[in-house]
């Protein structure tokens, strides 16, 4: 009953945080299946040690995707591309966004497409703040920069989207 | 923040990212389900990260911590009895139990890093190609371990080197 439990707890939490969690992934690693990996480990580890800690467990969790993220990076030339054969892998598509009944789906493939181009340490603070819903303070110590950096890459990543579908948002 | 921005801010917000593939729940499912540190049934993660607590590298340190514990008790307990007690009014003392099955079980209760070097290691080649900065963050992260049943704590602290590789552009 409480294996039962515990399981519900943990489906739920996921099922309600993972994609925001996979979307975070996403911006430190090369593929679909390696950002589902990273999740993985840093959920798990979350689930079974640190579910106690104090602070948000947004956070926290951003923290360990990223250095899981990292540590995936640094063996990366020494892997092969056994990545698009490993088993259960799943075909990444770019799309980073799921479709939603009624909704423009031009206007997401571009917007998908403008994120893409922003630089990196742009998008990765706007993915940490619009879909993640951290704070500068959060990101700023997840990424370990100044505060007024992380502020500043998000006006800055706005500002250049805002420029890229600029013709769209004036339809 | 302008009007276009918060607009802009809300069309995203509104945006859901990509849902983990059901295969990555279920890989999360067996890892949890495995009990203790074993090795997880179904799918493995393509690679472990040095700094996941379950594995073998952790055990070493709670069996350390462990060890270090009784010692410091057994210690403890040598002194006040050869030092300062009258052998004519020695009863015997009740000794602490040192049976390893009754060793406390330590749980996590807080992970902290310090930033305490910071050096731009210059320009370097991605794949021959790509211009990119590569940076060494040193750290050093500190864990706490307390054990519940009766406030002992345990805190090590760990170097650790952190290389990142950003984007340069040569413009």
């Amino acid at each position: 009953m409480a294996a039962a439990h515990e399981h519900g707890a943990w489906k739920n939490w996921f099922e309600a945080h993972g994609p925001r969690l996979l979307l975070c992934a996403r911006q430190w690693t090369r593929s679909l299946a390696d950002a589902e990996d990273v999740v993985q480990e840093a959920f798990v580890r979350y689930w079974r040690h640190q579910r106690q800690l104090p602070g948000d467990p947004q956070a926290l969790l951003v923290t360990s995707i990223r250095r899981a993220a990292i540590d995936l990076a640094r063996r990366e030339t020494r892997r092969t591309a056994r990545e698009e054969k490993a088993e259960g892998g799943r075909e990444d598509d770019g799309n980073v966004f799921d479709p939603q009944p009624g909704e423009d789906r031009e206007r997401r493939r571009e917007i998908e497409s403008a994120l893409r181009r922003l630089p990196a340490e742009q998008r990765e603070v706007l993915v940490l703040k619009i879909w993640n819903e951290l704070t500068f303070e959060q990101i700023a110590a997840a990424l370990a920069i100044p505060l007024n950096t992380a502020a500043s890459r998000y006006r800055y990543a706005l500002a250049a989207l805002r420029k890229e579908l600029k013709p769209v948002c004036h339809e | 923040m302008n009007d276009s921005c918060t607009e802009l801010e809300t069309e995203l917000k509104a945006l859901r990212p990509q849902c983990p593939s059901p295969s990555l729940l279920e890989r999360i499912g067996g890892d949890l389900a495995a009990s203790g540190h074993e090795t997880p049934a179904g799918h493995h993660p393509r690679y472990v990260a040095a700094t996941n607590l379950g594995s073998w590298k952790w055990h070493g340190w709670r069996a350390l911590g462990a060890i270090a514990a009784i010692a410091l008790v057994a210690g403890v307990s040598w002194m006040s009895l050869s030092v300062g007690v009258r052998p004519s009014t020695v009863t015997p003392p009740v000794q602490p139990a040192a049976n390893p099955a009754e060793t406390p079980a330590y749980q996590p209760v807080a992970a902290a890093n310090v930033l305490y070097d910071l050096k731009d290691e210059g320009l370097v080649y991605v794949d021959g190609t790509t211009p990119a900065r590569r940076l060494r963050y040193r750290y050093l992260d500190t864990y706490t371990w307390k054990n519940p049943r009766n406030n002992a704590s345990l805190k090590w602290s760990v170097p650790r080197d952190e290389i990142r590789v950003l984007p340069a552009s040569l413009n």
